[in-house]
């Protein structure tokens, strides 16, 4: 199948009203004359149902009616943030670790339990946080907690296991970095958000060791930084029950972290948009990736700016009419998509606009997205660009509610960062409440000197890039003499 | 044990979807669910044209007009689909497949009677000018390179269709090729609108929240008065021979991580009475982490980082792909090896009645979980139309997969898969040539 574009989910949305409003048909309307829309139905968000166990777990339930299916997840407040950066990947491995055997069972009869019910058991870390997941038709539901808990609570970390999972993510890391979306995002963990890959260097991963992995676990995954969701076909009493059963005998100590503290972001008007800009040379890559890359300090996932920033993602690169498709797949027919993101942190974001395109396109590309990004900081957008660009985000947002999988991590997402399940029920009024000129403070306050990464063909685009951007001292790296965790990017120079 | 314990002894059960079908005059069919319990609706119009329809030497071509049915119509300009969709908090999208091509939108449920407006008004009055025409074909060439040049495997999947079937069109594969894509011309969009694009080879299917009376109205209303063409709808009338010889191919690409296999065979029609035990037979084989292949190639034998078996089931026949993507120890050879080991495993010793529950109950797992929401009710339907040929066929799949032996599991995995109709691609790094590094 081929899509028109790709589209990250596709669901309808919540609603506990039942009552059904019918628009009046127009009679006289002509074939020719498009009809007006009804009176809409409000959008109800599912209410949370929140306990705490004596160990200190936080259990959140959503009921949800209809379709017998539960999703359960296991929410760990730590994940690749706080691991060494000579030691990447460990929050990735642990998680990973958790379904390949505890002191019980084998990796190979957890695969055999679970999915032998017809469920399934997911286990991933992120930069903040770290999930133990599970999908299961609800009358299975009992038997597949046990196999969750034991999961979750008694890993083995087998030495065996961990040395092919270790194989298994170089092979993964190996196959991922012929690709350039992929080594675009690599490389500019490292070069822009001053961070390391969460998903591990090849020397990285390398180096974990089955003590670090136990020692991860032990250190970060505990009940009073954990949270513990239920969205689906079970009552509150039931998931309830079923978490005091198998998760109330969970007991460690608390471990309490220095928060790094927020930074403050300064208006830097007069400053380029673009501060430097890297090329790393993929010889004959089927595509170029071409990046705006930017960290914003000081605004994060809680922060008072989340709101602003969502709505000018929207503008800028969220869904399918956003400026930079309409700029370089609508208008220009450069690319099968364009569009940015913000990746939050507790206490800042990382932000990308990101293309993929024919080599030769790629500076003109580029110059596209900092056309687009410089628009931001220049203009206030009118309210007849900005209002159905607020109807993305909350129509998304609402789409993503109607699955159980959706709905938990929905709610992941803000326990992760200590936001009260109860914002579910403010992003809608918040996004509408954004103003058009707060866009313009922000992309002001925090868009310029942002970084762009290009990976592709170099040969190919380095006259027109030199061309198009004759002020712009333009670092290259072969992609074969890349190393993620060289000071300078290059293999054979000082870690 | 606590009380809960004494539902889990029950089944849940996949309840049927009550649905509506109807065939107006003009021969267009319409199917709809009425389901008040969220304010929001998924439509989709289902068209009987698909890869395969592309004109002679122009593949890509149903996919490439696809994009051309969101440009400007008598009644609406460019991207009008979207502001109708997006912009209301909506979204849309569209597929070609082999054997069809679908255009759909999820909207709050308000905007179905606008959406019904456009869907009418698109089937009929679309008018493709040149420079749209232009600029989307640049955007679908950036598709194929997304999707077949710049990923490692790109092109290892662009072959399975490429070089196995030897005269059906299913042999262009949807994407087509950049040269057949510039050889395309708007006059030949003109011609495949008027040849395709009629109410009498499409299906409407709307679930969700509406009224089924006013529902009913609108549509009266809107594709009601479409004319019917008194042209005969053109179909595929290459039948593929048999594959009697084992065919096998060396192939490279610029950037391939590690050495890869695909060893494709024929599969029958959707229709045929084989697909339930085919697809039991996918998910002992590579259906999660306890499949026989992920333990074998991947755990014990560690020469895989991925072993899967793909199923494309088209109308008139489609493939079934073992396709394993080595490790670092991975070969193409010791691959082609393993996988022929598992099957033939099968083949001589048949599967466990554990195994044979367990792809059971994973598969009604399945066809729960993709009715969670509206709009994965209507792709169900549709694919019933696409492949069963009737909508209500969709009640029908569960009990289908339940009724399944281990013995026609065996039985399947004798009669299609045969040493001597296959086709093995080996996919590897291509050697640098004099002076690259």
């Amino acid at each position: 199948m081929i899509n028109r574009m790709r589209i990250a989910d596709c669901g309808l949305r919540i609603s506990l009203l039942s009552v059904f409003v019918v628009a009046s048909c127009v009679l006289a309307a002509a074939q020719s004359a498009i009809p007006s829309p009804g009176a809409p139905r409000s959008v109800v968000i599912p209410s949370v149902k929140e306990m705490k166990l004596k160990n200190g777990l936080t259990v959140a339930v959503i009921e949800k009616k209809g379709v017998p299916i539960v999703t359960v997840q296991l929410l760990v407040k730590n994940g690749a943030s706080v691991e060494d950066k000579s030691k990447a990947g460990l929050a990735n491995l642990t998680a990973d670790l958790l379904t390949k055997g505890t002191k019980t069972k084998s990796a190979t009869q957890i695969a055999e339990e679970i999915e032998f019910l017809g469920g399934s058991i997911f286990s991933f870390a992120g930069w903040q946080n770290s999930s133990v997941g599970l999908s299961i038709t609800s009358d299975k539901f009992d038997q597949a907690m046990s196999i969750m808990a034991d999961v979750a609570l008694n890993p083995s970390f087998a030495e065996d296991e961990l040395k092919l999972l270790k194989s298994q993510t170089l092979d993964e890391l190996t196959y991922n970095l012929a690709e350039p979306g992929f080594l675009a995002n690599y490389v500019s963990t490292r070069f822009t958000f001053g961070e390391h890959p969460a998903g591990g260097s090849p020397a990285s991963i390398e180096a974990i060791s089955r003590a670090d992995v136990a020692k991860f676990y032990e250190d970060n995954y505990r009940p009073r930084e954990s949270v513990l969701i239920f969205v689906g076909d079970v009552s509150a009493a039931k998931a309830n029950a079923a978490a005091e059963k198998f998760f109330g005998v969970w007991s460690k100590q608390v471990r309490s972290y220095s928060s790094t503290g927020a930074g403050i972001a300064a208006r830097v008007e007069g400053k380029p948009i673009v501060k430097r800009m890297l090329v790393i040379d993929l010889p004959k890559s089927g595509q170029a990736s071409v990046n705006f890359i930017k960290q914003i300090r000081g605004t994060g996932r809680g922060s008072r700016d989340y709101y602003p920033a969502a709505v000018l993602n929207s503008l800028l690169g969220g869904g399918y009419s956003s400026r930079l498709n309409q700029e370089i797949r609508i208008k220009r027919g450069l690319s099968y998509g364009a569009g940015s993101s913000f990746a939050w942190r507790q206490d800042k974001s990382n932000f990308g606009a990101r293309t993929q395109t024919k080599n030769e396109s790629a500076a003109e590309v580029a110059e596209l997205i900092v056309a687009e990004i410089k628009r931001l900081v220049d203009s206030v957008p009118t309210d007849v660009e900005l209002s159905p660009r607020k109807s993305v985000l909350t129509g998304g947002f609402g789409r993503n509610l109607e699955t159980t999988q959706g709905l938990a991590g929905a709610l992941a997402d803000l326990y992760t960062f200590g936001i009260p399940a109860s914002e579910l029920n403010a992003y809608m009024p918040s996004v509408n409440a954004v103003k058009n000129a707060d866009l313009k403070s922000f992309a002001a306050a925090n868009l310029f000197e942002g970084d762009i990464i290009i990976v592709g063909d170099y040969e190919v685009f380095k006259n027109d890039l030199a061309k198009r951007f004759p002020n712009q001292t333009i670092s290259v790296i072969k992609a074969s003499e890349l190393d993620i965790d060289s000071e300078t990017l290059r293999k054979g120079d000082v870690r | 044990m606590i009380s809960a314990s004494v539902a889990a002894l029950g089944q849940v059960t996949v309840e049927p979807l009550n649905l509506k079908e109807r065939t107006l005059k003009n021969g267009l069919k319409v199917v709809s669910l009425q389901d008040n319990s969220t304010p929001t609706v998924s439509i989709h119009v289902w068209y009987d044209v698909g890869g395969k329809n592309d004109p002679p030497g122009k593949s890509g071509f149903a996919h490439m007009f696809e994009h051309m049915m969101f440009k400007a119509t008598r009644n609406m300009p460019n991207e009008k689909l979207d502001r109708l969709t997006e912009d209301v908090g909506g979204f849309n999208n569209a597929s070609t497949w082999p054997d069809y091509t679908n255009y759909y939108e999820v909207v709050p449920s308000n905007h179905l009677e606008v959406l019904l407006w456009a869907e009418a008004d698109r089937m009929v009055n679309l008018n493709v000018d040149e420079a749209n025409f232009a600029s989307e074909r640049e955007v679908v060439k950036e598709e194929y390179r997304q999707g077949i040049l710049a990923p490692p495997y790109g092109k290892l999947f662009w072959l399975l269709d490429d070089i196995t079937f030897q005269k059906h069109p299913y042999r262009r594969g949807v994407i087509g090729n950049l040269e057949e894509l510039s050889a395309a011309t708007r006059a030949d969009a003109e011609k495949f609108y008027k040849d395709y694009y009629r109410p009498d080879n499409a299906v409407l299917v709307v679930v969700g929240d509406f009224d089924q009376k006013q529902f009913d109205m609108w549509v009266d209303k809107y594709f009601g008065s479409l004319a019917r063409p008194n042209t005969p709808i053109k179909r595929v009338t290459e039948v593929e021979p048999e594959w009697t010889a084992e065919r096998r191919f060396n192939e490279t690409g610029p950037r391939v991580p590690f050495p890869a296999t695909a060893i494709v065979y024929r599969a029958p029609r959707t229709s045929s009475p084989d697909i339930p035990a085919l697809r039991i037979a996918q998910v002992i084989i590579s259906g999660g982490e306890s499949s026989r292949m992920y333990q074998s190639l991947v755990r014990n034998q560690q020469i895989a980082q991925e072993a899967s078996v793909d199923l494309e089931l088209n109308t008139e026949g489609g493939r079934i792909s073992f396709i394993g993507i080595g490790s670092d120890k991975g070969t193409s050879e010791n691959l082609e090896k393993a996988m022929l080991a598992e099957l033939k495993k099968i083949q001589d010793g048949g599967i466990t009645a554990k195994e044979l529950e367990k792809a059971k109950n994973g598969l009604v797992a399945a066809a729960i979980r993709s009715r969670e929401t509206n709009d994965g009710k209507a792709i169900l339907i549709e694919r019933a139309v696409a492949y069963l040929g009737d909508p209500k066929a969709v009640n029908g799949e569960v009990a289908k997969i339940q009724a399944v032996s281990a013995a026609d599991v065996q039985r399947v995995m004798k009669q299609y898969f045969k040493d001597d109709n296959r086709v093995v691609i080996y996919y590897n790094q291509a050697k640098a040539a004099e002076g690259e590094k």
